[in-house]
């Protein structure tokens, strides 16, 4: 009992009232008698009784109450406050991390174009490749422009969904995958 | 906000030498006509009574001496300092409310830390973006390349918002049609994928109606609970617009939640769903194929177990009273025009589609 009283303390009250009563509901759940005897007095009306199982049916739940309270923080935590040292420290690393992600974003951008127009140049290629006029020329690059299914079911399988992680997974590839 | 007073300090760190700013002896002057012509002939024109109060020579015309510009010295003046100066009492705080753009306080930028805003940078790359950013956004250009030969003329197209043929002489200056149909309503355009139009998730909604806060309302704080824990996202509170007297809904009762979030935490967000909660649900075929709004935003639906199976929720689900753990709604909004574009983009990140595709 000595580590109850320890937790308790240190608990809110509202969680120390919840463990409270969910060790008393354990102790005392056997020890409840019917409320209905035998013999004796039936009362006149059953009014009193449905009103007291609606009341029965509302009762308030700890752990309501627990999320209730816990619900009414507010929504904003305290604005910060400071130093003229610290705000410029702060205001020097945003600005290096917005270069930075701007950089970042800009280099990616200038791959894709590089990758699109390394497509272009090559499909322009294939499209030229042989002379006009010729039996079936182009064939090629009918070929290459067909977009057959990449729209439908299995357009990209889901093996290829494998997020990218910082180091290996334990288990690299399950050999024992089937669809 | 100390960050408030440093670009005039800047400026003051960034000026070498004071004196060197009055090298010219004519002063930086702006020339105006109004001002030459009253200096040219002053005491031809009567100056009239409301223009007496003014000073009759420009400010601009003053001439100051080089000695007392060279005698001002603020880096020496800091530095013979012997002891700090006391910190100043006032105390910047950022205007509470907003009261438009003409106010003289204007809120500080969110990135600002005095901002009440003001939420501390990423600490982590979300693995799914830098996923996307790697392979994802590549594989996807490459997949929906269309080659467009240099010198192709694009077929003319009718225009969307139709003109009035100018066959009556009321046409000039009315408003454009709308598109034709019952609905008449403009669809968004799909546009092959470009470099600078390739998919991305733009935000995620999460949207609850709850059923049992009709009766009682802590059906709504354990939604709302449980919306926050799963999403890290305050969930904002929806009134029924009209009363329903079949399932005794009211009006202006507040009946449903919803949370929205952009950015990483949307990231975050989905590849939860996809990597932790899809994996676990059983008999699970995958996300219903007719599902987008043929605007390239995907949603799909948690039932109650569904909703026990977030790490949030699983981990204390004796927290919650028995029963009221709601289930949810989940849409994806895209930068795709169109639904096919969208479920490729997901699809490629592992959501698992089924049944009948619809766009």
């Amino acid at each position: 009992m000595a580590q109850h009283t320890t937790t308790t303390r240190l608990l809110t009250p509202l969680l120390s009232s919840f463990r409270s009563l969910v060790l008393s509901s354990e102790t005392t759940a056997s020890a409840t008698i019917p409320k209905t005897m035998a013999t004796s007095t039936r009362s006149f009306s059953s009014t009193p009784n449905l009103a007291a199982r609606a009341k029965q049916a509302k009762t308030s739940d700890p752990r309501v109450n627990l999320i209730r309270y816990h619900m009414q923080h507010p929504k904003t935590p305290r604005p910060l406050k400071f130093s003229r040292m610290r705000a410029l420290r702060h205001w020097t690393i945003h600005r290096a991390w917005m270069l930075a992600r701007r950089k970042a974003t800009e280099a990616q951008e200038a791959e894709l174009i590089r990758m699109h127009q390394s497509m272009h140049r090559a499909c322009e290629e294939l499209r030229n490749f042989d002379a006009p006029g010729k039996k079936d020329s182009g064939r090629l690059y009918r070929i290459a422009m067909e977009k057959k299914g990449i729209f439908g079911h299995g357009g990209v399988p889901i093996e290829y969904a494998r997020p990218q992680t910082d180091t290996p997974a334990r288990e690299a590839w399950n050999h024992g995958w089937t669809r | 906000m100390a960050l408030q007073e440093l670009p005039s300090a800047l400026r003051q760190l960034t000026i070498k030498h004071i004196g060197q700013r009055a090298r010219c002896q004519t002063p930086i002057a702006r020339r105006y006509a109004s001002g030459e012509a009253t200096a040219a002939a002053p005491s031809e024109t009567p100056i009239s009574e409301d223009l007496q109060d003014l000073e009759p020579a420009s400010s601009f015309t003053t001439k100051f001496s080089r000695e007392a510009v060279k005698d001002y010295d603020p880096v020496k003046r800091a530095k013979d300092r012997k002891y700090q100066l006391p910190a100043s009492r006032y105390q910047y705080r950022s205007p509470r409310y907003y009261r438009g753009p003409l106010h003289p306080h204007q809120p500080p930028p969110t990135s600002d830390p005095a901002s009440r805003e003001f939420i501390p940078g990423p600490f982590s790359h979300n693995r799914l973006e830098q996923t996307w950013q790697s392979t994802i956004s590549q594989d996807i250009m490459t997949l929906g390349y269309v080659h467009k030969p240099p010198g192709t003329v694009d077929p003319v197209k009718s225009e969307r918002l139709r003109t009035w043929d100018d066959s009556s002489p009321y046409h000039k200056n009315r408003p454009k049609r709308g598109p034709r149909g019952p609905e008449g309503v403009l669809r968004l355009i799909e546009k092959d994928i470009t470099p600078h139009n390739i998919p991305k998730i733009t935000g995620v909604t999460v949207h609850s109606m709850v059923k049992g806060a009709i009766d009682d309302s802590a059906h709504l704080h354990v939604a709302g609970m449980v919306l926050q824990a799963v999403t890290g996202v305050r969930p904002k509170v929806h009134r029924a617009k009209r009363g329903l007297a079949q399932f005794g809904l009211r009006e202006r009762m507040p009946i449903s939640l919803t949370c929205q979030f952009r950015g990483n935490q949307a990231y975050d967000f989905v590849d939860k769903c996809i990597s932790l909660v899809f994996p676990k649900i059983k008999d699970w075929e995958g996300v219903v194929g007719t599902t987008g709004d043929s605007s390239g935003n995907i949603a799909f639906g948690f039932n109650r177990e569904g909703a026990m199976l977030f790490p949030e929720i699983e981990i204390n689900y004796d927290m919650y009273p028995p029963k009221m753990i709601p289930g949810f709604h989940v849409v994806i909004h895209t930068s795709a025009a169109s639904d096919r574009h969208a479920r490729l983009l997901l699809s490629s990140m592992g959501v698992p589609f089924t049944g009948k595709l619809v766009d």
